[in-house]
């Protein structure tokens, strides 16, 4: 890693490049983007920076090709095909345009697979994973197996509510607004889209003719929005069990809206009420039913989705996360970007906070919020119960004094107790079911963007994680995009999603009696025995 | 010694240290406490300056209310099989999510507090039928219906507490019973109980007790006199 220091008309950045990673794809992460219209290729030439200081990679042929020579002269480099071999300073003179898109960073993404569809015609795909708060959309040349780009965003219908409740019932109590939320989603899809054509191939119409299929995954509301489909059934628990349907009625609608006239489009779909396809896509692409041996996975989210592989069957259900586990249920909860804690620890002195990109605290991103608790607890701040050893008045316990962004409320924490206690029981509650123990399960597959960055010992410290050996728990936060893009790229992935939707057994735990004495028992903040 | 027992009572439910609590209970028990005397000089007490205290403190959570409302409920079930003669018991209510609704963890604070404040109360589950709420409040004599909701939809809709109200007032019962209604979109909107029929409402678990055992009183003197 090395620390790249951007100087623009708009301000003073600091950024991580990877090794071996240009200053383009780096930039491409955050939110200060430089033009672009080729892909990195370096033939456009709109990237442009000025290299103030570092030690850089020597000028490459496209650079002799589009920079004059008093350019050169003056440290002129296109970011595509600068790479850094110490901390670097630039010059940035013109952003890109403000997008709400970023490029995800290729150590979150799948290596592509070895084994690719044949493709006669249309060879482009796309794939989206949609979230409740994330989309998260690919482009790929399915003919060579290369991931032309990645895009993430924010999903739009969070102006309708962070929670997926609001959202169903302001569909359910207007037809209106049902339309309006279907269209925003499906705006954002093809918005990825084009912003990905556009920067990295520099052609938009006539790529768009190329794409010939759109695979996309999600919780079941998010695609019974995107649909229109079955969002009535899923506010009635008689169908919480039962599959849904979500699939569009109207394919030839949206090809005309998206301009992709030759994709094939489809919803995979969910398992049931509460159990989406994003599931099924975190299933394969850890290929977590592959093995003889127990093993857990969550996707963890405003609706943790959690499944128990035996070796021989799968248990599937979901409890609600609140909002504890997405940025907006939390006061100063925010997305794992520049300036938020990532992790706390203590020392002799007193507490060390690291933030992304060594930014003054904006607030904290998952594994911040859960390292924080922990270590409040460890240092007897806070007690097992989850309330302050001194009252804070209600104004809550900054970490960092005077930084009102470090603040963790009494409220946070809360949350944060019956969301992780509502998952702690629910696994039990499955492993009862498949009458095994802690003791038997081989793995834990923790997916979903909240554990990215998780410290597991302290996630295990306070109850959040069940007592398995830290070295067979594996954090797979993008795991259900990439189920999704084996699905895109591969017909045998595209068929495990019939074979594990069709053989999982799913299970409400309100109808569980037992249900609620574990959850409360789980309400403190100690580890699971 | 009385005094040392409930401030060790206390403690251990303020901590929400359930362990704690019948470590107390167990040890007053052994020192010659008789279980009614646990349940109406320490767990009641206890219970009352748990709903003032909740109140009052701001940094109370939804957490914590489950744990005592549990250990509450726990304590009182065990000291109940101890006693001599069966407890006085208030009063009767039926209790349930309303119909499309799974939230039962709402009502579950509830019924903990009322178990410990000697209130019968009958769990009708999640998800329950307005008719089953009638029917089973008539079988039971109870005083009260109390109805959680937990989302918008089912709060205010047709076939939970106003559907309920239809019943009540069809056959003639409107005076021998009374609906209470609790849950988040009822503190979002302080008028809302009205606006679905109910009698009144709690804003939390912890102090819908106090308000039940109010209503039931209320029920019972009019009913009586």
């Amino acid at each position: 890693m090395t620390q790249l220091i951007i100087y623009s008309p708009t301000g003073t950045y600091e950024v991580e490049v990877a090794e071996g990673q240009n200053v383009r794809d780096a930039l491409d992460t955050t939110e200060w983007r430089v033009r672009a219209a080729c892909g990195g290729v370096g033939s456009c030439g709109a990237c442009l920076v000025q290299l103030k200081s570092g030690e850089a990679s020597p000028l490459t042929v496209s650079e002799y090709q589009r920079l004059s020579v008093e350019e050169r002269a003056q440290g002129w480099r296109l970011s595509c095909q600068l790479r850094l071999n110490s901390d670097a300073q630039i010059y940035l003179k013109q952003l890109a345009k403000p997008s709400v898109w970023h490029s995800i960073p290729v150590a979150d993404l799948m290596p592509p697979p070895i084994k690719f569809r044949e493709i006669p015609e249309f060879g482009y795909g796309v794939a989206v994973d949609l979230g409740t708060t994330h989309l998260r959309v690919t482009l790929w040349n399915r003919r060579t197996g290369q991931r032309v780009a990645s895009r993430k965003g924010l999903n739009p219908q969070e102006s309708y509510g962070a929670d997926v409740l609001n959202r169903l019932d302001a569909a359910l109590r207007n037809f209106e607004t049902a339309e309006k939320l279907s269209r925003l989603v499906r705006n954002s899809i093809i918005k990825a889209v084009r912003d990905m054509l556009a920067r990295e191939i520099g052609e938009i119409q006539l790529m768009l003719l190329e794409i010939g299929q759109v695979m996309i995954v999600g919780n079941t509301a998010m695609l019974a929005l995107l649909t229109g489909q079955g969002y009535a059934d899923l506010l009635n628990p008689n169908f919480w069990q039962a599959q849904i349907n979500c699939q569009p009625t109207n394919y030839a609608a949206w090809q005309a809206q998206w301009l992709l006239p030759h994709a094939q489009i489809t919803v995979l779909p969910p398992v049931a009420g509460f159990v989406g396809s994003d599931l099924t896509a975190d299933l394969v692409a850890t290929k977590l039913c592959s093995r003889s041996t127990a093993a857990f996975l969550l996707d963890v989210g405003t609706n943790t989705e959690i499944a128990l592989w035996t070796g021989k069957t799968l248990l599937i259900t979901s409890v609600p996360g609140g909002s504890a586990f997405e940025s907006v249920g939390i006061r100063n909860g925010m997305p794992a970007e520049s300036g938020a804690i990532l992790h706390v620890n203590q020392n002799e002195t007193g507490l060390v906070l690291e933030t992304i990109n060594h930014e003054p605290a904006r607030g904290f991103c998952g594994s911040g919020l859960v390292d924080a608790i922990a270590v409040l607890v460890a240092t007897k701040v806070l007690k097992p119960s989850g309330r302050f050893a001194q009252s804070t008045g209600g104004e809550g316990f900054a970490l960092i004094d005077g930084n009102p962004y470090s603040v963790i409320m009494g409220s946070d924490v809360d949350s944060f107790q019956r969301a992780k206690a509502a998952i702690a029981s629910a696994m039990e509650t499955l492993l009862e079911l498949a009458k095994m123990s802690w003791y038997d399960v081989e793995r834990l597959c923790v997916c979903g963007a909240f554990g990215r960055h998780l410290n597991i010992q302290n996630a295990q410290a306070i109850g959040l994680l069940p007592p398995i050996s830290p070295d067979k728990v594996e954090l797979n936060a993008d795991a259900s995009l990439a189920g999704c893009e084996l699905a895109l790229l591969s017909e045998e992935s595209y068929a495990l999603f019939d074979k594990i939707t069709a053989n999982a057994q799913t299970f409400n735990l309100s109808l569980m009696p037992d249900y609620e004495n574990r959850y409360i028992n789980h309400l403190l903040l100690k580890p699971i025995r | 010694m009385i005094e040392n027992i409930i401030k060790a009572y206390n403690e251990a439910v303020y901590e929400t240290d359930k362990e704690a609590a019948f470590d107390v209970v167990n040890s007053a028990l052994a020192q010659g406490m008789s279980a009614e005397e646990i349940i109406f000089q320490v767990v009641i007490p206890a219970v009352e300056e748990m709903m003032s205290l909740i109140v009052k403190d701001p940094d109370a959570n939804l957490a914590q209310h489950f744990m005592t409302a549990q250990i509450a409920a726990e304590v009182t079930e065990k000291m109940l099989l101890l006693f001599e003669s069966p407890p006085e018991i208030i009063g009767c209510i039926v209790m349930g999510t309303a119909a499309g609704d799974l939230h039962s963890l709402g009502k579950r604070i509830v019924m903990g507090c009322l178990k410990a404040l000697m209130v019968e109360v009958i769990d009708l589950g999640v998800n329950v039928t307005a008719e089953k709420f009638v029917d089973e409040a008539v079988a039971h004599n109870a005083q009260v219906i109390g109805i959680s909701a937990m989302m918008v939809h089912t709060a205010m809709g047709e076939h939970g507490c106003p559907e309920v109200r239809k019943l009540l007032k069809e056959r003639g019962l409107e005076d021998k019973i009374k609906i209470i209604v609790g849950g988040a979109p009822y503190r979002y909107d302080e008028e809302l109980y009205k606006k679905v029929g109910a009698d009144t409402w709690a804003r939390d678990g912890v102090s819908a007790g106090k308000v039940i055992v109010d209503l039931i009183k209320e029920v019972k003197s009019h009913v009586t006199a």
